[in-house]
């Protein structure tokens, strides 16, 4: 290496060869293979629910349905903002659990007491979640024991407020969950809402750096995010979100229960998967995870009308699951492939 | 007056000094080198200034004010972007989107406005003439090289007063790092002051005003760079005069073929490949980037998908995945690309790095034998001397020049006797280079067969035996003795692309 031969180098021109390909469809389908599986076996179970039962295809079966899973979307929505931020979000089990027996307890026929309670049920789940979070940043510690150990916490308080499963909200309030505008219900306007939310919330700052968050979190650190505050806002969401599903569920059971929650953490996790979402952070939309709660839902449709014993549900759920998985897994494989 | 003064700058990291007394000053409008062996602090000096660690003691001088940022935001604020050694980029974002990560032009929803965002990715590509890239792009899909262009991008979108390029020409090809070396004057001639680390010495000739050097977390020296020799400053960097950089060069190739390669191909990255690699032989890959070098490494260790036929010391063998062509001192080992992302497990020790491949070899009974562990292990730090407070740190946390030796260091251990060294010296000091050079050189004499390739052409003019060079996907010309140079490798690796 002499001064010489770089003199050299640095004259001769620097022609960069211009490679553009086009739009890369491949690519793109690959991408998206897991969100395409889950449709394909929404659009499956619908058709062979459509088969067994008639009246499938009608909007009160849209209206029903989305009713029946609305609960769990609004569950899988935070989980899926936890998601992917690289995290997990168990105590929203907690949550949706207190939430409940707030409601049952507290609400009245009056109005304005109701939404007050309703208000701080809301503010309890953004805090607690962001509790969540601080924890997890402060205390560097995994946010499976963090959320575990506040959803063992939760559950007990709820358990203190309410024992077993009681106490009543105002009829008012379960009507909303039937409430229709232009032929649709309130649970099926929530689901235009929970998209638009998305396609907003994912073009924000805000969503933007929780999935760099998750993607890789040195980096995001290096390029100025503070990970503590990304942590608070993706845990208080999801939390927010769990208050929200609490809301939702009440107008469906009409009471509350200390327990009712639990049965929401691992399919909101499971639905997410089935939808695309990547356990390891930076991948996923909501759509995806929305179809894996419809998903989720209509195979308890399914295996009633197929008269067999309920017990096939979460076999049935399972399989599935691990299908989306194997095809995900798949897909990143023949994506990473092409790449090198 | 100076932009930048530091003095007595201090940083420790537990029980290990990063830096122990640095003092630099540097002026806007100039092109300032950094110097220094690997491990002596430059990066640690670099996150200090760009907030991403704070110093323990000492000061920092901006424009004669005070300076202690709490976070890279606080430095960017005063006008500070670094392009980083490790990249600071976000694999699911698209190129554009890590460009303007934080600083993207908003829509009154508070949503990004992607028009704005496109016209503003591609006027600055224009305005510093970036070799092409697709916007929309996600950057895991990208090579190493596209990436460290983005990070460039993404620093210079900042429009900052003080960039620091802390090893970005190390991953780049020759042209591109021709372009980043154009850009660095340029930029410097828009009057901000551009922090140039490198360890390659023509480089930093070319390009910088003036140099500081480091030794051992301390400045030792600081010169315009007209005044001061070549052997000066590499004397200063690693406290000895340096004889040679280049090791002779004696055939010690044997008529054993080590491993035959016919008719490999890989998509259209790889097409028909054929080459016989001896014993004894250090054979050099050449050629501009992105003409299926990297392919031919990846399909030979049985990390990417090909057809053909392989033959290791005369037996055909099939490759499907690494396990397969790691076994023994028949197998295959390489040095990959992509130190962190394929070579490294940053989380885990140098020690278990290290041993990782070859459990094997100190298990005895089933049972692991720490001592015989221990003892390779120290074995290997001290041959290639990694620079580690103890086997136990974690490798993520070494400088990038000892994370590559360890990549070496466990290559050597796996005792597979073909070698596919992909830029083995990438960001490695110029000491530790040349010795390298001889550690490849002496290997060969005791026959082991090395498959080697460089993004420094020099390198391969001066430690192989022959050189392919190869051109879209092919060996367009193999160059032996006199033939092989700077000047031949490059009219082999381009004359097609003239005359088309
Ligand atoms: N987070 C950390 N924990 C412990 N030690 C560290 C950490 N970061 C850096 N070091 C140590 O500080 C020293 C200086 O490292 P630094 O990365 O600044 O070197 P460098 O001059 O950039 O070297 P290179 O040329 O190899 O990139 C090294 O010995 C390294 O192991
Ligand atoms: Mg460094």
């Amino acid at each position: 290496m002499t001064v010489e031969q770089t003199a050299e180098m640095a004259q001769r021109p620097a022609e960069m060869k211009s490679v553009n390909p086009g739009i890369d469809w491949r690519g793109r389908a690959l991408d998206r293979a897991p969100f395409l599986v889950a449709c394909l076996m929404l659009a499956l179970i619908v058709a062979i629910y459509g088969s067994l039962q008639s009246g499938v295809f009608t909007l009160d079966e849209i209206n029903l349905d989305t009713a029946a899973a609305m609960t769990l979307m609004l569950a899988a929505t935070g989980q899926t903002i936890v998601l992917l931020r690289g995290g997990i979000d168990l105590s929203i089990g907690g949550m949706i659990s207190l939430g409940t027996v707030i409601a049952a307890t507290r609400f009245t026929d009056d109005p304005s007491t109701t939404a007050f309670w309703a208000l701080a049920i809301l503010a309890l789940g953004f805090g607690i979640g962001a509790l969540n979070g601080l924890l997890i940043s402060l205390l560097r510690l995994q946010p499976f024991l963090v959320t575990l150990a506040t959803w063992s916490i939760l559950n007990g308080i709820a358990m203190i407020i309410l024992p077993t499963d009681g106490g009543s909200v105002p009829s008012w309030w379960v009507g909303f969950a039937s409430a229709q505008l232009f032929g649709l219900t309130s649970p099926v306007w929530m689901l235009l809402a929970l998209l638009v939310f998305w396609w907003w919330f994912r073009a924000t700052g805000t969503g933007i750096t929780i999935q760099a968050s998750g993607s890789n979190e040195k980096s995001a650190f290096l390029s100025g995010v503070s990970i503590t505050r990304v942590n608070l806002v993706t845990y208080g969401l999801s939390g927010l979100f769990a208050a929200g599903a609490a809301l939702f569920l009440v107008t469906q059971t009409g009471a509350g229960s200390p327990t009712i929650g639990k049965d929401y953490i691992l399919p909101s996790v499971a639905a997410a998967v089935i939808g695309g979402v990547s356990l390891f952070g930076g991948r996923g939309h909501l759509a995806g995870t929305l179809i894996g709660a419809f998903v989720l839902t209509l195979i308890g449709n399914l295996v009633f009308v197929l008269h067999v014993s309920s017990y096939w549900q979460p076999v049935a759920s399972g399989v599935i699951l691990l299908l989306s998985v194997l095809a995900s897994s798949i897909a990143e494989k023949a994506a990473r492939s092409r790449v090198q | 007056m100076d932009l930048v003064t530091v003095n007595g700058l201090t940083k420790r990291y537990g029980g290990i000094v990063a830096l122990s007394d640095a003092t630099f000053s540097a002026r806007a409008g100039e092109v300032h080198a950094l110097l220094g062996e690997n491990g002596a602090g430059k990066s640690t000096f670099i996150q200090i200034l760009s907030g991403a660690v704070r110093h323990d003691g000492g000061s920092i001088l901006i424009d004669g004010q005070d300076y202690r940022p709490a976070n890279p935001d606080a430095a960017q604020a005063r006008g500070i972007a670094a392009v980083f050694q490790e990249l600071s980029l976000i694999p699911d974002l698209s190129v554009e989107q890590n460009i303007w990560f934080r600083h993207e032009p908003r829509t009154l929803l508070r949503t990004v406005n992607r028009g704005e965002m496109r016209r503003k990715t591609l006027a600055l590509l224009e305005k510093y003439s970036f070799p092409t890239l697709r916007p929309d792009r996600e950057l895991r899909r990208l090579t190493l090289a596209e990436r460290q262009i983005v990070e460039i991008a993404k620093g210079l979108a900042k429009d900052p007063r003080i960039i620091i390029l802390d090893e970005a020409t190390s991953a780049l090809p020759a042209r591109e790092a021709e372009w980043l070396l154009k850009l660095t004057r340029q930029l410097a001639a828009e009057g901000r002051l551009v922090i140039f680390i490198s360890h390659r010495m023509a480089e930093v000739r070319a390009i910088a005003d003036r140099l500081t050097i480091f030794r051992n977390g301390a400045t030792v020296a600081a010169h315009e760079a007209n005044a001061v020799s070549d052997n000066e400053i590499v004397a200063q960097m690693i406290g000895r005069h340096l004889d040679r950089l280049y090791p002779e060069r004696i055939p010690t190739a044997t008529d054993r073929v080590a491993l035959k390669v016919q008719g490999i191909s890989s998509g259209s990255r790889l097409s028909g490949v054929e080459f016989a690699l001896r014993e004894g032989e250090v054979l050099g890959v050449g050629g501009l980037q992105g003409h299926g070098q990297r392919e031919l490494f990846q399909a030979l260790f049985g990390a990417t998908r090909a057809t053909g036929a392989v033959e290791l010391w005369g037996k055909p063998v099939s490759i499907a995945n690494p396990r397969q062509a790691l076994t023994g001192r028949d197998g295959i080992a390489l040095v990959p690309e992509d130190r962190r992302g394929q070579g490294l497990l940053l989380t885990k020790s140098v020690r278990e790095n290290l041993t990782l491949s070859v459990i094997k070899r100190f298990t005895e009974n089933g049972l692991l034998s720490r001592q015989k562990e221990a003892e390779l292990v120290k074995e290997m730090v001290d041959f290639l001397r990694i620079k580690a407070g103890t086997p136990e740190q974690l490798a993520g946390t070494l400088s990038g020049g000892n994370q590559q030796k360890v990549i070496f260091g466990k290559m050597l251990l796996t005792q597979a006797r073909i070698l596919l060294l992909y830029d083995p010296t990438r960001g490695v000091d110029v000491g530790t280079k040349g010795e390298i050079f001889q550690l490849m050189r002496d290997l060969a004499a005791k026959g082991y067969a090395i498959l080697f390739h460089s993004s420094d052409m020099p390198e391969l003019v001066h430690v192989a035996d022959r050189v392919m060079v190869m051109r879209n996907g092919r060996i367009a010309a193999t160059l032996e003795g006199d033939h092989i140079s700077e000047e031949e490798i490059l009219r082999a690796a381009m004359l097609e692309t003239r005359a088309a």
